[in-house]
């Protein structure tokens, strides 16, 4: 039987994602090898228990959502470089929309691919040239005596509070109980890390999730 | 020479921009060709090209902006990489803030540049593994069904925001009445003020992006809401009294 073209792009797909796991993995051993620097097991497994239970649960969530979103081609290339919800996605359905195709046609599959795949390529050439141009200047903008030393000391709160402002106006409703309740934590036990706190507040949300669908509140405005 | 960003590093880098490039190539040159078979004109495939690489360039300049920021702790290669394969700013803050408790220090030692490195892949190679099996299979069962108005696919979305609405506000909550290990990011003024200038700056420039439908200026709202917040830090530093500036909960 003649192979479709969504089966040859999910043949290419597989071969390209077990290439790009190889790639990933790569770099970290690479590091550990070339600075004969391992990781130690016991901090590993500390912080991949921090990590993996939202990483893992986030990323099975998002291969459901977004896969039958994105087309085959767009899939394959979308998970390989990441930034799906703020670039990838709304550029295949831009582009979709301005080609006036189908999402689910296979009209559709090759406009998203070509569109998630430009994307894809002028994303990273914009970083790799701000990188090298930004490398000179580093030292002098992070030192510890320099004026903007108070800047770089505070990213954590501006960085999350940015964050936190952009789920504020969609889903603030989500938002309040765990950040109280994180606080409230804080209060007993006010050297606990942010990133094991992380395990409360994330449970909370979720909880809170559930508890506004229950009774209808979540999308009451 | 800083380990963080020697030429070793940058090798690395440019290996991993190399692999996504050529992969990308690789799909637009498949696509391009059946787009072909299928009739579409060559006219509305550069369009696409076009318009999608224009469509690029705000957000990368905002996830360039990530990058600089989490240069601090892990100088610019490593973000560089992992904000280029499957990276996104609140997955490599987590995981490196996992390793070294805040993201305010530079990463001196070798073994915590590595383990944050391990942590980073292991965190998000998840995607990765269940491509090759699930894809298929989504796309031939699922369909569209998540992708409309189904009630299912709504409160997958919810849950999803909860996850990472549960990262956010435990580093929120942390930067209010957190203590830090070394004693000099506490909660306390300037912390809170910090971050209430990140939220009023990105719900203002938000509304001014909505309200002008400044479709633009969209993607710079939170890298702007950011080095602004951190712009307050300097500015407050520089004329508020130190008492207020340092102070703290905790002393």
């Amino acid at each position: 039987m003649k192979k479709t073209y969504y089966d040859k792009v999910h043949t290419w797909g597989r071969i390209w994602s077990v290439t790009a796991l190889a790639v990933l993995f790569s770099v970290p051993l690479a590091i550990s090898v070339y600075y004969n620097a391992w990781p130690e097991m016991s901090a590993l497994f500390s912080a991949l228990l921090k990590v993996i239970p939202i990483f893992w649960i986030s990323a099975v969530v998002e291969v459901i959502t977004y896969t039958p979103m994105l087309g085959a081609g767009g899939t394959y290339l979308s998970f390989v470089t990441g930034n799906i919800t703020n670039l990838k996605l709304p550029c295949g359905v831009n582009a979709m929309k301005s080609a006036n195709v189908k999402a689910n046609s296979e009209e559709g599959e090759v406009i998203s691919t070509i569109a998630i795949g430009v994307s894809a390529i002028v994303t990273t050439i914009i970083i790799a040239v701000g990188v090298l141009a930004f490398a000179p200047f580093l030292g002098a903008l992070t030192d510890p005596d320099s004026i903007l030393a108070p800047a770089f000391d505070r990213v954590t709160p501006a960085l999350f509070g940015a964050l936190l402002a952009s789920y504020l106006r969609k889903y603030w409703k989500i938002s309040i109980l765990p950040l109280f309740v994180g606080c409230v934590v804080l209060v007993f036990s006010p050297t606990l890390g942010a990133g094991t706190l992380l395990f409360v507040t994330i449970i909370v949300s979720i909880l809170g999730v559930f508890a506004l669908s229950k009774f209808n509140l979540l999308e009451k405005k | 020479m800083d380990f963080r960003q020697n030429g070793f590093m940058y090798a690395l880098g440019f290996i991993v921009v190399a692999f996504v490039i050529v992969q990308s190539a690789f799909f637009i040159r498949k696509a391009w060709k059946r787009a072909k078979e299928l009739g579409i004109e060559s006219s509305v495939l550069k369009t696409t090209v076009t318009s999608s690489a224009v469509f690029t360039v705000a957000p990368a300049i905002a996830i360039l902006a990530t990058v600089i920021v989490l240069s601090k702790a892990l100088g610019l290669v490593l973000p560089w990489i992992r904000l280029s394969v499957i990276g996104n700013l609140a997955y490599e803050s987590t995981a490196a803030s996992a390793v070294l408790g805040n993201l305010n220090q530079a990463i001196t030692d070798k073994g915590d540049f590595s383990t944050v490195a391990w942590v980073m892949t292991i965190g998000s190679c998840l995607p990765l593994v269940l491509m090759p099996i699930l894809c298929k299979k989504l796309h031939s069962k699922i369909g569209g069904a998540l992708s409309g108005d189904s009630k299912v696919g709504k409160l997958g979305d919810y849950i999803s925001a909860a996850a990472f609405i549960g990262i956010i506000t435990a580093f929120v909550a942390t930067s209010i009445n957190g203590k830090s290990s070394d004693g000099k990011t506490d909660g306390g003024f300037l912390s809170i003020a910090v971050l209430i200038v990140a939220v009023i700056l990105y719900l203002i420039l938000e509304t001014i992006a909505t309200k002008f439908k400044l479709k633009k200026f969209e993607p710079f709202v939170m890298p702007l809401a950011m080095f602004g917040a951190m712009g307050a830090a300097v500015l407050f530093t520089s004329v508020l009294p130190a008492e207020l500036v340092n102070h703290s909960w905790f002393n």
